[in-house]
This record gives structure tokens, sequence and C-alpha cells, in this order.
């Protein structure tokens, strides 16, 4: 689909050219938030058996269902774009608190705490991650393909995200960002001597990065991945009654409530990681199928608004957003099907956890508010 | 390429179809992995999913009980009441155990061995802290319930043992070796033994083993990742099969308990054996070994103590004399002598012998057990006065080959087939056998011993019963057996035990039977008769007393200064009636107190054969008390 004058379609009314495209955009990403929050709901519901995730994710929809509406409908994406160096500092101070401060959960400190309201400032980051992208590209403009020494300063402010929570360590969340920015540099023009010396340089950084940066665990669960069987009560375990709760869904999966292996907690981290088990145990094939066809909706939609938008910076947002949310899809499922190593990555609107939660509503709320603004640029 | 739109935009617009193609293919490959795990692959994982989640419990069976002839109960179960714990429902481990090694006395120590012996188990499964509890222990667990979370009392189907229980008999029950677990996978396939179950090891527990265990049942329960049992009570659509316990099979036995327990009463203070049979049949109706042991000791384990205590007695409890004893019947074995040479002519019923009171071969003399000597003896005095002197020559005149071909014709020296508790096959000595096994030749010397039941001669109690059964019925060795009927737990018959000819002696004719009869009456009936304490009022009783020397008594012939061991065993037979008998009785009391077998044996053969006929018309007239009452009914109705 395409916003401009050359593609209206014959059943649009010239000069309504703008507004059915906006409004459909706008209900779209509405309703898959709306939707998706509520399957996730209900799905945590089920995977909570005499723990409490459900009734706190409750809780959270308190701030997390304002967000997402104050995001998008209160909030213009040039004042984000103004306050760009400001949002990515604060998730500098915060991760920069969490590594003194911090609280140790699992082997690493990920947790902030202030009074009763616990958060993981990594989640943010990615969101800060694709703020901070967007923004240099539209200050930093080049008519020319960018090299490697252009990209010197946006490299370095991600690396620093990137080590503050490399360091905690949260080997997954710190890749994500990496990514998130890796994919809205594909989206600009490079120089093809910088790109090639980056794909020389890379598996040597991966080799170093291997045998100096990675912790046991991490290795552990890398080699874990080709042969869930060897370590079975280890972190192969998770990956084994993961396939195993998948697998025994079948077709039509065994209904809502009745997923044995979540239900008699055979499935470890049910309600974070490996949420999507519960999910595809209880409604099989079709279940998953429906849900794999929701995210690639949302995130072609995500994709469709930054390719509507003339403005750099939100064009930049909305790829990182679509990245985002594509990613953390992907590396979930992928590492749940067994075919991706366990890295503790949440599955947006599925897993347990306030601050994914937020930072998905927030993101979608930016993805309105994108629209919005284009809009209104479009008829001033 | 061309940036987008016509505005300064530093995005490449081509580069979002390629992302378009890259999410559409990267959540193709998901989805296709998705269809290989829950469809292609989805039997699989549903099946280790099943196996993840339902584990098998056993239930308990009762073993098969026993009744006598009449329906009464030989042996039965009872619950057992164990202490268990089930790790799945205990709260604070230490506390409960410190409370429950308070009231019921077992140190802590106790409980914390069980308890780690036990570790790996699934935690729904409960581990056994104690067994055997008395009443009065099940009382205080369960008043003091309320702090004991987790700790429960288990009922154990067990054998219930009183003390009439003949412990040979029945046998007892021990916890499965390792020997037999390690022969499930073939023997025992489609119902294996498993560790702590018990099995039969003597007696018609041993025997029937297969008949009276029975088959476990059991039920699949539903268990989370940890183990734990799960509440199926919320989840209602989970419902898994029961699979009840097989009870194992009844043995009806041709044992008449109460004519047991009497033999027992009667037998008390003794030790030996007795048998009872129908000599008709070859029906056993009552069988006792002394000393016995309490089989209650071998199911709920042995102390070292009760060990030791049991092994060290001389008169080795553990043995089934009835059937495993070997004794040398004495003066009982003189009616085969008597029969034999009656037979061969050597002899008749009016030839007499001088009894000077000993019997000079060569320059050995063979005392009669009355010195003084009976003077002129025919075959009847020889056998009412128990005379040896008579015999030695009878035996001397016959030979040994020729006694002990008339012996075997009565089936003795081999075993009587009860297959029961290692039976014993006896011994009639004969001159090859001699040569074989003693590498030396028999003596004429060795014959006076064999001709009065001594010497090399061996027989079992039940041989001796049977022996005299032979007599009674004129000649027919019946295979002496126990049970006479299995039924399922359902009252279906599944084998029936029918009288069984095991040979039928030739040799000897009716009219030498009816005389050895009558001569056998006059043991019991006759003034001088050795058996007379065995008269029983009413009714004739055929008899003959044995007194078996342990050692050779020449010099010393008081019997107060002979030490227990020393003393000789008293042996008594009888049958009653006369003609056409019902009941034959074996009596051996080794090393007797009291003494010989007209003193201390026949007493109590006494009681048990008055005992026998008591019964029988008690039961006589309850039978027919029961057909008037059924009469009169019948009348009502009509």
């Amino acid at each position: 689909m395409s916003s401009d004058n050359e593609s209206k379609g014959v059943f649009l009314v010239p000069g309504m050219d703008v507004a059915p495209n906006r409004t459909r955009s706008i209900t779209i990403v509405v309703v898959l938030f709306l939707t998706m929050l509520t399957i996730g709901m209900l799905n945590l519901y089920s995977a909570s058996i005499d723990m409490p995730w459900f009734s706190r994710q409750m809780r959270n929809l308190i701030f997390v269902l304002p967000a997402f509406f104050i995001c998008a409908w209160l909030i213009p994406i040039k004042k984000v774009q103004n306050y760009s160096w400001w949002i990515y500092l604060a998730v500098c101070l915060m991760l920069a608190i969490v590594f003194i401060l911090g609280k140790v959960a699992g082997g690493a400190q990920r947790w902030l705490s202030i009074g009763p309201v616990g958060f993981q400032p990594s989640e943010f980051a990615k969101l800060a991650v694709a703020i901070i992208v967007a923004r240099f590209f539209s200050f930093k403009r080049s008519p020319l393909p960018y090299t490697l020494r252009d990209l010197l300063p946006v490299l370095c402010t991600v690396g620093l995200v990137f080590a503050l929570i490399f360091a905690q360590p949260d080997f997954g969340t710190a890749g994500i960002c990496l990514l998130i920015a890796l994919v809205q540099l594909a989206f600009i023009r490079i120089n093809l001597r910088s790109l090639g010396l980056t794909l020389i340089s890379l598996p040597l950084i991966g080799f170093f990065g291997w045998t100096l940066a990675l912790r046991d665990y991490q290795k552990l669960r890398i080699l874990n991945l080709f042969n869930p069987n060897l370590d079975p009560q280890n972190t192969g375990y998770n990956s084994l009654q993961s396939l195993i709760a998948i697998g025994s869904g079948k077709t039509f999966g065994k209904g809502y409530m009745m997923g044995t292996q979540a239900h008699l907690k055979f499935l470890p981290e049910r309600h974070t990681d490996f949420i999507f088990s519960v999910f595809a145990e209880e409604h099989g094939f079709w279940g998953g199928a429906v849900i794999f066809a929701l995210f690639a909706l949302l995130v072609w939609t995500a994709l469709s608004i930054g390719r509507q938008t003339r403005d750099t910076f939100a064009g930049m947002l909305a790829v990182g957003i679509a990245a985002l949310l594509f990613l953390e899809f992907f590396v979930n499922i992928a590492m749940v099907l067994g075919i991706f190593p366990v890295v503790g990555l949440p599955l947006p609107f599925f897993s347990y956890g306030s601050s994914s939660q937020l930072t998905i509503a927030i993101s979608l709320g930016l993805l309105i508010s994108i629209v919005r603004s284009t809009a209104a640029r479009q008829k001033s | 390429m061309r940036l987008m739109g016509k505005q300064d935009s530093q995005l490449v617009e081509s580069r979002f179809l390629w992302a378009s193609v890259i999410v559409l293919i990267v959540i193709s490959a998901l989805l296709l992995r998705l269809w290989y795990i829950q469809i292609y692959r989805g039997e699989y994982y549903s099946a280790i999913s099943d196996r993840n989640r339902v584990r098998r419990i056993d239930i308990p069976v009762p073993r098969g009980i026993i009744y006598d002839r009449h329906g009464e109960v030989v042996l039965g179960n009872r619950p057992f009441f164990d202490l268990v714990y089930v790790p799945q429902y205990i709260k604070h481990k230490q506390e409960t155990f410190r409370i429950l090694s308070r009231i019921l006395n077992i140190p802590l120590e106790t409980i914390e061995k069980r308890v780690r012996a036990a570790r790996g188990q699934p935690k729904f499964r409960p581990v056994s802290l104690k067994r055997n509890l008395s009443l009065h222990e099940v009382s205080i667990v369960e008043s003091n319930r309320v702090f004991l979370p987790g700790i429960e009392i288990r009922r154990e189907p067990r054998r219930d043992y009183h003390p009439a229980v003949p412990p040979h008999m029945v046998g007892y029950i021990r916890e499965v070796t390792k020997k037999t677990l390690s022969r499930n996978k073939d023997l025992y396939k489609d119902n294996p033994y498993l560790p702590g179950d018990l099995v039969g090891k003597q007696g018609l527990e041993a025997q029937w083993e297969s008949w009276l265990r029975g088959k476990r049942g059991f039920r699949l329960v539903q268990v989370d990742a940890f183990g734990r049992q799960s509440d199926q009570s919320q989840e209602t659509n989970w419902e898994y099969p029961v699979v009840p316990a097989e009870p194992g099979a009844d043995l009806e036995l041709t044992l008449d308990m109460e004519l047991q327990k009497a033999v027992k009463k009667a037998f008390s203070g003794k030790n030996g054996a007795v048998v009872v049979m129908d000599p008709r049949n070859g029906e056993i109706l009552a069988a006792l070994s002394e000393p016995g042991f309490n089989p209650e000791i071998m199911q709920t384990g042995l102390s070292t103590e009760d060990w030791q205590q049991l092994t060290s007695n001389p008169f080795k409890p553990f043995l089934d004399k009835t059937t495993g004893g070997e004794f040398a019947p004495g003066s009982i074995f003189k009616p085969v002598l008597g029969m034999a040479a009656l037979e061969e002519k050597l002899i008749t019923p009016a030839t007499t012998y001088h009894c000077p009171g000993h019997f000079v071969l060569g320059n050995h003399t063979f005392y009669c057990h009355k010195r003084e000597g009976h003077g002129a003896v025919n075959l009847r005095d020889a056998i009412v006065k128990s005379c040896d002197a008579y015999f030695y020559h009878v035996g001397i005149e016959l030979g040994v080959d020729r006694i002990a071909s008339y012996a075997r014709s009565f089936g003795l020296g081999d075993r009587l087939k009860l297959k029961l508790n290692m039976e014993r096959p006896g011994l009639i000595p004969t001159s090859a056998w001699k040569q074989l096994v003693h590498k030396f030749p028999w003596t004429k010397g060795d014959t006076p011993n064999v001709a009065i039941g001594q010497g090399y001669v061996l027989m079992t109690p039940i041989q001796m019963a049977s022996l005299y059964a032979s007599i009674a019925n004129h000649g027919t060795v019946y295979r002496p057996y126990l049970v006479k009927k299995v039924t399922n737990h359902v009252g279906e018959i599944l084998k029936t035990t029918e009288p069984e000819v095991l040979t039928e002696t030739t040799m000897i004719s009716k009219e030498t039977f009816e005389l050895m009869g009558s001569i056998l009456k006059d043991v019991v009936h006759h003034q001088q008769g050795t058996g007379k304490n065995a008269r029983v009022a009413g009714r004739t009783v055929a008899g003959k007393t044995g007194s078996a020397q342990v050692v050779s008594l020449k010099k010393n012939r008081n019997q107060q200064d002979v030490s227990m061991k020393w003393k000789e065993h008293a042996i008594f037979t009888a049958f009653s009636p006369v003609e056409n008998a019902e009941i034959v009785v074996a009596i051996v009391s080794e090393n007797d107190k009291v003494g010989g077998g007209g003193r201390s044996a026949a007493p109590v053969s006494q009681e048990i054969i008055s005992t026998y006929w008591k019964l029988k018309e008690k039961r006589k007239r309850k039978k027919i008390s029961m057909q008037n009452e059924a009469g009169t009914g019948k009348d009502v109705i009509r």
C-alpha cells in the first residue's frame, strides 16, 4: 500500500486520500493492541496456578492502558524527538543505578525497585535505543551513503547501552538492543566499503566475544540448543519440557485451562519466557498460527506506518518499533520452539512483567502518534 | 536506490519491501517448525506428556484364606497398622519427627534412617516408619493427628496368626529375597514381586504360593513436576482406570481344626510330632510338630535374639517333624514282622517262644525290655506285651531282606509324596544297602535290632500313621494329602484333590490283617496290654506302643538318672474302630520325660481319639437338628 498520490485507489475520493489510511492504521494498531493484550491476559490466567501473576498483571494495566492512550494522543512525536537525549540519558542513568544498587535475581542484577514497584530499566532501553538512533539520523543528514566514520557516534551510544545491559548480565536484552539499532541502520544507505569491513570484522568479534565476554551459563545455553537431551535437569530441561508442552498440544490443543504440562508445573518459567508453550499446549497448532498472523500483521502495520511518514525521525522510530516487536517475537518463539538458545526474552503481550508490557504499550502508542503527526503534516 | 517521497527522508523505500519479505519468510519458517512439533511429532510429545504426569500406585492384595474341612478359618488375614509418612503433605519435618519419636518412644535416629533410605522416591509414596503398630500406639498417633501433618496410619493386609495355627503346616511368610526378584522377568512376568512383598517360605504357604498370593491391582494418579499427587477433584475430566486387586485363591484343607486344637492340647509339654489321618482315603485330619515357633515374628521381621533362641533350641523348632523328622519306630514296627512271618509260614498264631528276658546271638546278648522275661509267648502275647525276645527270633528267621521287602510293600523307606516341608523318606535297611553305604556286609547281629524297629530303621511320623492306616484298611497305601479344594475369591472351584492310591500290598492276606487287627485291639483292650491307657469308652481302639531307645541303655536302666537328651522316644500308633477304621493316630514324643509309649504317648492318643468321636457325634446331632428344622419349616410353608 502506498501513501502517495500515485497510488491513490480508485475507490478513494480525491482530497480524502489521507483520512482513510490514517484511521485504518490507527484502528489496526488499537484493535491489535487490545486483542493481543486480552489474549495474553487470558493465557496468563491459565499459566498462573497458585501464583498471583495474573492479578498482578491486571494491576499493571492501571498504568499500562493509560500509557498507551497518552502516548498515542497526547504526546506529539516532535516532543519525543526533542527530548530524545534526555530519554536516552535517563535510561542510561537507570541502567547505571541498576548496576550499582539493583536487586540480584537469578544470578543477574536486572531489577530496580522504588518502594513497592520494581522494574527493569533494560526493557525501556530497547525503546530508548530506537529513539536515539532515529534522533541521530534526523539530525545528521548526509546526501552520500554513510561511512563507518559517520556512524561511529551512533554506534558508541548504542554500544554504551549494550555494555551496561550486557554487564548485568543480560545477554538477551543486550543483543536485542544491538539488533534493533542494526535493523534501523539497514534502512539507510551505507558505504559499501564500510559494510564489507564490518562483515569481515564481525566473526573476529564473535570469536573473542565467545572466549572472553560470555559467562559459562550463557555458553551452556547456546550449546544446549544443539542437544536439549544433553542436560535435562539444567537449562536443557526447560527447552525439553517446552517442546513436550507444545508438541502434546497437537492440532487443536488440550483446551483452555487443560494444559497438563503447565498446570502440573512441568513447564518452568511458564509465565515469562515459556508463556507461548502454555498457549500452544492449550490451543494447538491453529491457535499458534493465529498468534503468528497477529504478530505478522502488527509488524507489517508498523513498517507501513514507517513508510508512510516523510519524517526521518518518525520513520526510523517506526522501523525501530517494528524491529523491537518482531525481534522479541522471533527470539522468544524460536527459543520456545527449540531453535534458538534460551536467552530469556519476554513475548510481547503475553509474558508477565510490568516493564516489558509498559514498553510495548508506549511503543504502540508512539506508532499512533507517528500516524497522527504524519497526517497533520500532510494537512498543513 | 530512491529516497522516500519528495522529502529528504533518509530511509530507503525499497528496504521496506525487503523487510516485509524477510518478516514473512521468518514467520513462515517458525510456523513450519510449529507444524513439525505439534502435528508431525505431536503423538510423540503427547506420549511423553502422559508419561510425565501419570504414575502407578499399587493396591496391596490379601493372600488367600486357608479353611479347614468344616469351613473354619485356619489362617486368615487381618489389617496391620503401619506408621507411614507421606513427604508430599509434611510441613515441618524435623518438628514432626521429634513429636513422633517422643510419643511413640522410637529413637529419632531410627526414623531418620528410614527416611534417608526412602530418598529419591516420588513424594506421594508413603514411607514406612514403623511396622505393626499396636492399637494403643495407633490411638496415640490418631489423637495427635493435628500436630502431625503428613503422618498417616496405613492398613496392610497381613496374616493373622493365632496360637492354634499349626505353624509348620501353614508355614510362614517372609520378605521376598533378591533372588526371587531377579527372576521376575521370566517367571512372574504379568504379576511380578516387588521389594517388600511377603512370600510363603514353608508349608502350605510355600507349596501353594502361586495360588495364595493373588494379583496386585493398581491405580494411576496424576502427579506434578515435583512428584506430588495433584488434586484430581479439581480437574474432573481426568479420570484414570483403577485395576482392582485379585485376592489369592482360598485353600480348603482336610484338616479338622477342632481336632487340631485337641491334639495340641493333648500333646502340650511334649516335643515331637503327631499325625492324625483318615485311613480310608489318606486325608490328614491333624498334624502337629512341637516345639513350634510363632510365624508372626517372620512377617514382622525377626530380631537377632529371636533368631538365636530359635536356632539354639535342640528340638529344632523350624523342622516339621511330621514329615521331616526320622525316628526309630521301635515296637510299632513289630506287627510288620509278625505279619511277614505268618505269610512266610515261619510261625502260626500258636507258635510260642520262651522269653527269658534276653536273647543270645553268638557272643552278643540282646535284652528284652522286661529283664525278668515274659515266659512262653505266642504272637498275640508278644505284641500285646511287646516282647522283644520273640521278635529277635522271628527277625533272625526272616532275615533282613525279607523284612525289608514286606516293609517296603507298605511304602516305607520312600517318600509318601506329600510334597510338604522337605519330606524325608525314612530308612528300611537291606543287606545291599549296608554294603553300599557302610562298605561292610550285613551281619546277623544287625538283624535283631531291625526286628524291634531300632538300629538302622527310620520312619517319619506320617509314615507311621500311613503304615497303621494300611493295616487298618487291609493293605492300601493312600497318598496323604492336606488340600482338598482350591477356590478363587468369587467361589469358583479351581482345583480339587481326589484320594490317590500309592501302592497296595499283595503280600499279606486279608486273614492276616484281620488277625493283626484283633491282636492290636488287645494291646489296648487286654488287661496286660501295653496300650491300655489309650482305651476309649464305647469305641474299639487298636494300637501299638513303642519306646525307641536313643542310646544303648545296657548299664543304666534308671530313667531318672538319664539326662534329657538320652531319654527314649515314646511312640504310639492307633486306629479306631478296629473294623472299618476311620481314624489313625501316630504320636512320637521325643526324649519323653514320663516314659515309654504306653505311659506317655498312649494317653495322648486316648484324648485324640475320644475327641474325634465326641466331635463326630456332636456334628451328627447338629446335622439332625438342622434337618428337623428344615423339615418343620417345609411343613409350615405347606
